[in-house]
């Protein structure tokens, strides 16, 4: 088994329209490489020239906060991801 | 002793003085509530309105804002009679007439760092219903900092969030993220995602004015209006904030 990761709806256009991908990883940063091997437009998305999460993008981790440090976060089979982004309107 | 309530207002809320948790006790405590609104249109309009109906005493309502036509589709305190007059005066009208028990406080002033302490000093709880993530930070930053509680709101399109701050306690804003997003200006929006969430932080409001329930500390609730779906995320303190952790002074070597 391996973890779920819950695409932002901001995001599907990448994803080819998939709410949630399965991923096999270690840690939230291997998690989110293997997403974006898989969907390469969706690193841009994500992730700035760096290679750090953009500013905007929130990750949780069993419905849990997994900033600071998202990328180094571990993770076990069954766990579920969900990547947000930050709103601003109001 | 001269009653807090009138005879009228006590028949004015009856139905929610009905309500256990409330009382006439829960009541006097709105009555006895200064609440400021950053932001009169989509958030603001739906939290005013309801904290105005509710019997809060006082609301000071700040937005530099004149209404347009495309504010109208979700921003309910106007009407296109309103088109072009201050936001604030606009809504002064509108919540005199639902309320005149009502004291309004209302200012164009543009929120910064350097004066939205001068704004938030007085108030009981602070309701983020602004338009910008900057502004957002500089209120965010000054409840922190004057011990007021800040109640964040936001919405894109059919999405909204909302998190209450208790400062010193619970996580606050700025412990979320690593910085702000850039500004992305015109973000897509139909009026019924900010009434949703606008709502939602008035019952906070109401909820943390009379000591009851259970507060959205430390609890992100997301809103996707599509699928008609709640999601609520833990978010916890961040030591570091540079808004609301340690004093760098404190902090152990």
């Amino acid at each position: 088994m391996s973890v779920m990761v819950n695409i932002h709806k901001t995001h599907r256009q990448f994803t080819s329209g998939l709410e949630a991908v399965e991923v096999d990883g270690d840690t939230v940063g291997e998690c989110l490489n293997t997403l974006t091997q898989r969907f390469p437009q969706l690193k841009t998305a994500l992730f700035d020239k760096k290679n750090t999460l953009k500013n905007q993008i929130e990750i949780y981790l069993n419905m849990e906060s997994a900033y600071p440090d998202e990328l180094k976060k571990m993770v076990k089979p069954g766990d579920e991801i969900h990547i947000t982004v930050m709103l601003a309107g109001g | 002793m001269i009653p807090i309530l009138s005879s009228d207002e006590l028949k004015r809320y009856d139905r929610q003085i009905l309500i256990h948790e409330i009382g006439v006790a829960g009541q006097e405590k709105l009555k006895k509530a200064s609440v400021l609104i950053c932001g009169a249109g989509g958030l603001g309009s739906p939290a005013a309105i309801y904290l105005a109906a509710a019997g809060v005493g006082a609301i000071t309502l700040i937005d530099y804002d004149q209404v347009a036509l495309s504010n109208l589709n979700r921003q309910i305190l106007h009407g296109e009679a309103d088109i072009g007059r201050w936001k604030v005066d606009s809504a002064k009208e509108k919540l005199g007439k639902l309320n005149s028990h009502l004291i309004l406080r209302t200012s164009t002033v543009r929120i910064t760092d350097e004066n939205a302490g001068e704004w938030a000093a007085g108030h009981d709880v602070i309701i983020d219903a602004l338009d910008n993530l900057a502004t957002r930070y500089a209120l965010n930053k000054t409840a922190q900092e004057m011990g007021v509680p800040f109640i964040h709101g936001a919405v894109n399109g059919f999405e909204g969030r909302a998190l209450t701050v208790i400062p010193g306690q619970s996580a606050c804003l700025r412990c979320l993220h690593r910085s702000a997003a850039p500004e992305t200006g015109k973000f897509p929006v139909i009026g019924v995602t900010p009434a949703l969430i606008g709502v939602i932080q008035a019952t906070e409001a109401i909820k943390y004015l009379t000591g009851i329930g259970e507060l959205l500390a430390d609890r992100l609730v997301v809103y996707d209006g599509l699928k008609a779906k709640w999601s609520e995320f833990r978010v916890k303190k961040n030591p570091e904030c540079e808004h609301c952790g340690r004093p760098p002074e404190r902090k152990t070597p």
